[in-house]
Parts: structure tokens; sequence; C-alpha cells
């Protein structure tokens, strides 16, 4: 999918008919921005990826990246895999609710409540976290305080729990957004009709709703991934030592050594990643579209 | 959008103000937080009284040899242009060697009027390269273990013994890995020194091709030991960590520890001790790039910087740090009482002792390479 | 038989409660650390209270107020930048026959598709070579790259929902076509620009990575203030700085379905 941003260059205008100068001129300026801003950087990328000191072609760098961070990778992938299990799960329930909910005030309250952190910078959120997960953290302190835990058993959840539940925190609203809003749009009659059948709510929102909102959850959770994939601040603030998310040995590399084939080769990964996910997302739509 | 522009114009008017002095002296700092306050916070304001048309522009690049790093290709990505937007530097001693080969680095100490106060080794060699004349040392720095008395009575002295204590007591002790910034580094180094026959030769040279070969047992010990600690996000998420209770001891810069505990961010019970057989320390070196805009303001704010009384009164009597430049110059104009307290913890004679300096620049780059290859792998 | 039916109000109440307790918990404890002066173990509150790292944060030199400052400009610049290319894209791709119209669209979505911190690390070596590195320029063309993607993105769909009936009247009335643009179609397009400028103002605020790679250390904006704060074991001034930014993000939440109409919404990347 990368490859086809090679075809960024556009025909010449001027040889064009008349008709499309117009559009063409009106498009090149954002066009040009683009490929400056990103087509020439991701080329780089790849490129640099593959490149030896002496400008030869090399695997050398994949496979020390491999070797080096092999386990960050692996890291990275259970990571990004719980959040987006977790963040599927309590978007369905509270996109569910805000839709089939039967208690007019809880429903208010819950969407007034879960948006919250829609907004809030993912460097706000690391801080957040940071204070708020600690071992003497504000969590455990309640959680000793009510004393549903013991003090002795106060643990840090700095770690890949701390990283789950701080990128759910902040994904956890947007995708409900996206979600309900698809819900919202189921026709009303469907779930009416499967009532009056005698399905109970739970059937209805697995039955009915869900799978009609299933596309727009998809989309939210592939641009949850790209997000997390992506961040740089929260897991530079969360995570002492390896593993740790691959953003973070990037950054190491590039700040400590200087080192771009290597930050390129990880970089290189984190493409393939979203990739593979981006294809399989896309047969199950094409293979939707032609069952349907 | 009334609002806005009114925030608009009261920021213009809030930032315009101090930028309305003629020259800007722009000093970068590599280091934690707390470099860039003391610039700030002290530095700066002498200087401007001295200087009424010139405003002190502080900027961090970051702590640990990332921060460095960062002058350095800010440096580089300059090299073509006639002058620098760099004025004064301040740098690690890995960093000021790499500078000073590749010719980044004005030779300025010979006519500055305290450039004879700094006769240390240190002044005139960083990690095996000959950086005479193109550093003043800041302040000397040294890595030490932080401990919690209300936690551990009896800490460990030794290395050897603290890789027994961590068993015993898991979670206990924490470092932050080398990616963190220096202090951890600065523990590797030391466990490095310990557990290899190697101390000399890592400190001193010369550079063995096949050294690293040697160092499996030392690594493989410090991969267990990594086992059982905590590691912490930074130099600061140690002291953090030491604050919140979650470890009882760790390596901090002695340097940061003192500021933090002038600021009341950290509990006045905490010691520090220097492990047996050492751990390492270096100076932070102020440097004045070959081509900076206003060279001869740089001199005389590093000067200013590595004067007696700045020494004594800012680096010593303010922040406890140890000065930079020889210590007999300093004793002079502080009281007995000063005196003692920078060796409060830690006597001059451990201090001899057991402060190492970093290794050499090769075995630098080749101990972390190691590292995270074998250790955090 | 659901749970809704069996809960009673009683435990619907605990459940919000519990919610509740997630979403503002983590929100109280930053504005306890902001007020804090003295915080240590083994103490769950704080042992001194205060306004001192207040002063500390706004006092001249500490940076908060350039920080601040840069911050509104860059998001301000950036919203001016890619608005400015993206309204002429957006009608031309809403509206006008246009060669690999889709290949376009595509390229236009492929920085949101990818985890963009590779490209923030070659931008920013790239803009090594063109001196733009540690610039307010740098800064903000790197704050324009997200920007833009939304912009097009949200500026083709509310092209796209535009009367066409309208335009084609005034065009027959004899109107010219720019005319007809301004007065008939900019118009009714505005909510929806306007909100596009909204997300990329957003966007810019909370702008981390591209900030540390391109900006760091000359420019230096709130986030990364933040962020240094907080990694020096500054979590007071973190805190501080936090509470700041946290005032857009959460004004704009509280509004945000005023400004995103399902019409649009329902059209974006089509």
């Amino acid at each position: 999918m990368t490859m086809s941003s090679q075809a960024y260059s556009l025909p010449a205008p001027r040889k064009r008919l008349p008709r499309i100068r117009l559009g063409v001129l009106l498009v090149l300026p954002a066009l040009t921005a683009i490929t400056l801003l990103y087509a020439l950087p991701l080329m780089r990328s790849l490129v640099t990826a593959f490149r030896d000191g002496s400008g030869a072609w090399t695997t050398e760098h994949v496979v020390r990246a491999f070797s080096l961070y092999g386990r960050d990778m692996l890291f990275s992938m259970g990571v990004v895999s719980a959040s987006l299990a977790l963040i599927a799960v309590m978007s369905i329930a509270i996109a569910g609710y805000l839709t089939l909910g039967a208690t007019p005030w809880a429903v208010r309250v819950l969407r007034w409540l879960y948006r919250w952190p829609l907004f809030i910078p993912f460097v706000v959120t690391g801080q957040i976290a940071r204070s708020f997960l600690a071992t003497n953290g504000m969590m455990n302190n309640v959680l000793v305080e009510t004393g549903l835990m013991a003090s002795s058993s106060a643990q840090s959840f700095l770690d890949w729990r701390g990283l789950v539940l701080t990128f759910a925190w902040k994904q956890i609203p947007f995708v409900t957004l996206l979600l309900a809003g698809a819900m919202a749009a189921v026709e009303r009659s469907h779930i009416e009709a499967a009532r009056n059948a005698g399905a109970s709510r739970l059937r209805c929102l697995f039955e009915i709703v869900l799978p009609q909102a299933a596309p727009t959850l998809w989309v939210g959770l592939i641009l949850s991934m790209v997000a997390m994939l992506s961040v740089l601040s929260v897991p530079m603030m969360l995570i002492a030592g390896n593993p740790t998310m691959m953003t973070s040995m990037m950054a190491h590399r590039i700040t400590y050594y200087g080192d771009y084939g290597i930050a390129n080769a990880l970089g290189l990964f984190s493409y393939a990643l979203t990739a593979v996910t981006a294809w399989f997302y896309l047969r199950l739509t094409l293979r939707r579209e032609a069952g349907a | 959008m009334k609002p806005l522009a009114l925030t608009l114009g009261l920021l213009t008017s809030a930032v315009a103000a101090p930028a309305m002095a003629a020259t800007t002296l722009n000093v970068f700092t590599a280091g934690d937080d707390n470099m860039v306050e003391y610039i700030n916070e002290f530095l700066a304001p002498r200087f401007e009284a001295e200087h009424p048309d010139v405003r002190v522009r502080a900027l961090g690049t970051g702590p640990g040899d990332a921060g460095s790093q960062a002058i350095y290709e800010t440096l580089s990505a300059q090299r073509e242009n006639a002058t620098w937007g760099v004025d004064v530097a301040v740098i690690h001693q890995r960093m000021a060697g790499q500078m000073a080969e590749e010719g980044l680095l004005g030779a300025y100490v010979d006519s500055l009027p305290t450039g004879e106060l700094a006769s240390a080794a240190s002044a005139r060699n960083a990690l095996g390269v000959d950086v005479e004349g193109y550093v003043m040392p800041m302040f000397q720095s040294q890595i030490a273990i932080a401990y919690n008395p209300a936690l551990l009575g009896q800490p460990p002295q030794s290395y050897q013994a603290l890789a027994e204590w961590a068993e015993e007591h898991p979670g206990q002790f924490g470092y932050n890995g080398i990616t963190g910034g220096m202090a951890g580094v600065g523990f590797v180094f030391g466990w490095m020194y310990a557990f290899t026959d190697m101390m000399d030769t890592l400190q001193n040279g010369p550079w063995e091709e096949d050294a690293p070969e040697h160092w499996a047992e030392a690594l493989d010990q410090l991969r267990t030991f990594n086992q059982h600690v905590t590691l912490t996000p930074g130099n600061a998420g140690t002291m953090d960590a030491m604050n919140r209770g979650e470890i009882a001891m760790g390596p901090v810069w002695m340097d940061m520890y003192y500021t933090w505990m002038a600021d009341g961010r950290l509990n006045p019970d905490f010691r520090l001790l220097l492990l047996e057989p050492g751990m390492p320390g270096q100076p932070m070196y102020y440097v004045i790039p070959e081509r900076a805009e206003h060279a001869e303001l740089a001199a005389e704010f590093i000067a200013l910087a590595t004067s007696p009384e700045v020494q004594a009164e800012g680096i010593v009597g303010r922040f406890n740090w140890f000065p930079g430049i020889d210590a007999e110059h300093v004793r002079d104009v502080l009281s007995d009482a000063q005196w003692a307290q920078l060796y409060s913890d830690v006597t001059p004679e451990t201090l001899a002792e057991r402060g190492l300096s970093m290794p050499q620049a090769d075995y630098f780059r080749a101990i972390l390479e190691a590292y995270e290859s074998h250790v955090s792998h | 038989m659901t749970i809704a039916r069996i809960a009673s109000p009683l435990v619907l109440g605990a459940l919000l409660g519990l919610v509740a307790f997630i979403v503002f918990g983590p929100l109280l404890n930053l504005a306890m650390w902001a007020f804090a002066e003295q915080w240590f173990y083994p103490n769950r509150l704080p042992t001194g209270w205060g306004f001192s790292f207040w002063e500390r944060v706004f006092r001249p030199r500490a940076g908060a107020w350039t920080s601040l400052f840069n911050t509104v400009l860059v998001a301000c610049a950036a919203v001016a930048l890619s608005m400015a290319l993206a309204i002429p894209a957006g009608y031309a791709l809403a509206r006008q026959a246009l060669p690999a119209r889709s290949v376009i669209m595509l390229l236009f979505l492929l920085p949101q598709a990818f985890p963009n911190l590779p490209i923030f690390v070659n931008i920013a070596a790239i803009f090594y070579q063109w001196g733009l590195n540690g610039t307010l320029v740098g800064v903000v063309l790197v704050h324009a790259l997200p920007g833009l993607v939304y912009a097009v993105w949200i500026a083709t769909a509310t092209f796209s929902a535009v009367d066409r009936s309208l335009e084609e009247a005034a065009r027959n009335l004899g109107a010219s076509p720019l005319r007809s643009f301004t007065d008939i179609t900019l118009p009714q397009a505005l909510p929806g620009l306007l909100a596009a400028s909204i997300f990329v103002f957003l966007d810019s605020i909370d702008e981390f990575t591209g900030t540390f790679f391109v900006g760091a250390p000359e420019i230096t904006t709130l986030p990364l203030l933040m962020f240094n704060a907080s990694m020096g074991g500054n979590y007071q001034v973190a805190a501080i700085t936090a509470l700041i930014l946290l005032i857009p993000s959460v004004g704009f939440m509280l509004v945000i379905e005023r400004f995103l109409k399902a019409d649009v919404l329902s059209r974006v990347g089509r």
C-alpha cells in the first residue's frame, strides 16, 4: 500500500484539456505540499532503511533492527493488540448502552461522561497516567483506602499494563463516538421488530445493531492502531528500559547515535504492521460487499 | 474572536518586552532541566547586570548524551554557514572530544582570565581526546547511590554486595537503564569496572578491538541483576521513584540530587554513598563553537561563570555541586560550614578513592552497544 | 432478562460512579499536582498546598510565556496555511473532473493511515539540509502536514454537501464562477470549513513528535515544555502546563456536535 504513494506525480497540466486545467491548478498547491512534506520523507525513510554509510544497498539495518529490537517489536504488537481488544469491548459496551439503554437518565449521564478524554493530548495523557498509575499513585491509594487492596500488595502499573490502560483511556471515547454515530444510523424499525419478536437487548446489540455498525468499528480501531504506533511521548514517559514501544527505540537510535538506518528499518516494520491490518480490513469489506 | 486577539496582544507584549535587548546570547545546554534553571536563574541575571544590552537565552537540549548529540547536530547542520546560532554550549565529555576533533569548537581558554584556574586532567583530556584550550569545566559531577534510610539501615557498600542485596530484595533497587540519561549509563560503567578486570584500561586506554569479547560474564551478571531491579524512566525518574517509596535506592547525579533537595522536592532523610570499587563522574564543559556569532561575549560569559566568586556562590553555595575550577580557588571564598556541607555525605577521601572517570570514547560506545545486544535485548 | 432491566438504579449508579472515577480520577490527580507544594511518600495527599509553582512557571524567564506564544502562533499559522491549500483543493476534488482523483484522495489519506513517526524523523533530516530546523517556519510546516490532511478531507466533504442547484442558478443569472463561489458556495460551506479549522488548530496545539524533532530546542511549544518538565521530574510544572493544554481540548469536546454535522461526517472519505 505504501508503494501507491509513488504515483504522486501528475501528468503535466499544460498539455491537458483546458476543461480540467482549472481543477488541476486548484489541487496543485496542496499536492505539492503533501509531496514535499509527506511523499519525500516517506521515500527517504524507505531508502535509508536499505542504504549503508557509503550509499550502497544493504539489508544490514533491517537485520540489526530485528536482532537488537525484536523483543520491542513483539512488545509493541502485544500492547497494541491488548489495547485494541480493550477499546473494542468498552466502546461496544458504551455505544451499545447509549443506543439501546432503557434508563434515560443513565444514558444521558453516560453520554456526558464518556467523551471527556476525547481531545486530551497524548502528552498530557502520559503525564496523567504517570502520576495516577504509579505504585503510590491515586489509583492504588483509592483501592487501599477503600479497603479493596492491602497496601503491601500495591504495585506500579507503569509497564505494558499502564500503556494499555492509557491508550484505552484516550482512544475509547474516539471509537465510541464513531460507533455510537453508526449505531444511531441503524434503522430503528429493525430493532423494534426484533424487540417485538422477543429478542433481548443484548441479542439486539450483537445480532442487529453491531453487524451493521461493524465497518465503522473497524475504521475506528485501525485509526487507533495507527495512533498508538505513532505516539512517542507516552511510551517515553511511562516505560523505563526494555522492552518498550518501537517508537521509543526509533527516537533512541536517532537522539543517541544519529543512526537513521536502524531507525528507519524500525519504521519499516511499523508500516508493515499497519499495512497487513489494512489489507485484512479491505479483504473483509470486499468479501462482505460481495456477499451482500 | 475578540478574546483571541486580546490574548495575542497580551502575549506579544509579554514576549516582546525582554526581546527589546540589542543582542541575544544563545546558550545551549545538554543535561536535565536543572542545568537550564541554573543558567536562567543564576548566571543570566548576573551577566545581564554587567551587560545591560545583552539578553541571555538558555535552551535545554535534553538529558544525557542525547542532549550533547543534539547540540552536535545543530552545529554540524550549520557547518557551511558564516556564523552559527550557538554562542555558548554546555556539553558532556564524549561529545566534547568528537566536536573538537571535527573542528566545531573554538580555542578560547588561553585568553580567558580564568583559564588557569582549572588544572585537572579532565580540563585537558576528554575521554582520551585532547581538548586542551577548547573547554572549561562548568562543574564536576559525580554519580552516587542515593538510599532511603527508612527502608534500609545497612546499605550495601560495593557493587558485589549490591548484586547480592538486590537478589534478596527484588525491585528495591532502581536505575534508568542506558536510554534515560547518564546516571544509569554511569552505573553500568561502574558495573563494568567492578566485574571485568579492565577497570584501568577502560578509563585510560588503549583501545583493544577484541575487548568486548571479555565482557560476556559481566554482562550476563548484569542481565541477571536487571531481573531483580526496577527500571525507572530517566535520571529524575529514579529520584521520583524513591520519593514515591517504590524503590529504596538507586544511582543519581549528585548535582541533581542536591538541587531537588534544596527545592524541598526530595525527602530530606535520603543519604548518598559511593559503591566500591568506584562510580564514574564527569565535568560538564563550557565550549564556544568555532563560528559563534558573539564569540567575545561568550568568552566573557564563561569567564564570569568560571570565576571563583560565581563558582563558590552559585555552584557550591547555592546548589552544592562540586566546582569546575580547582577547589583551592573556591575554598577561600567559602565559609567552613559551606565547605563541610559539600562533603556531608561523601568524604573527600572516599571521593578521591571511588570517584572514577568515564570510559574512553571507544569503550564508551562499545559498552553501550554491548548492553543493548546482551543485556536489554 | 437484560442487564439493564434486572439492574436496580443503585447498581446502575455504582457503575456510572466507576466510569466517573475512571474518567475524572486521573484528571483530579493532575489538578492536585498543580497545587501541591510538597508531596512525597508515604503521604497519600500533598503535605503543602500553594501557588508557588504557578509563580515559577509564569515568571518571565521560565519560558512558559514564550511557549504559549509559540503554540498559539504556530497553531494559527498552521490553520491559515492548511486552509489556504485545502479550500481550493477540496473544491476541485468535490466539483471538478480530475485525472487520477482516487489516487489523489489516497495520497491525502496515507499520512493518517500509517504511523507518522518515521515521517517526522525524516522531515527533520531533510529540514536540516534546508536550514528549516529550529525555525518557526519549519515547525509550522510540520504542523500543517497532519492539518492539511484533515482540512482537505473535511473541505472536500463540505463542498460535496453544498447544494449545487443554487450555484447553477447564480451562474444562469450571469454571475461569474468566482462570484458564485464567494457569494453562494463559500457561505454554505463555512460551518464545515470552520470545523476543519478547529480540527487543525487543536491538532497543532497537541502536536508533540514533529516539534520534538524539528523545533527543539530552539522552538519550544507547550507540549514540549510539559514533556521536559515531566521527564525532569518537575511534576508540578508539568501538571500546570497540562492544565493549560486541557482548556482548548475540553472546551472543544463539549461543543463538538455543534460543529460536526452528520451530513458532513457521512461524506468524509467519499
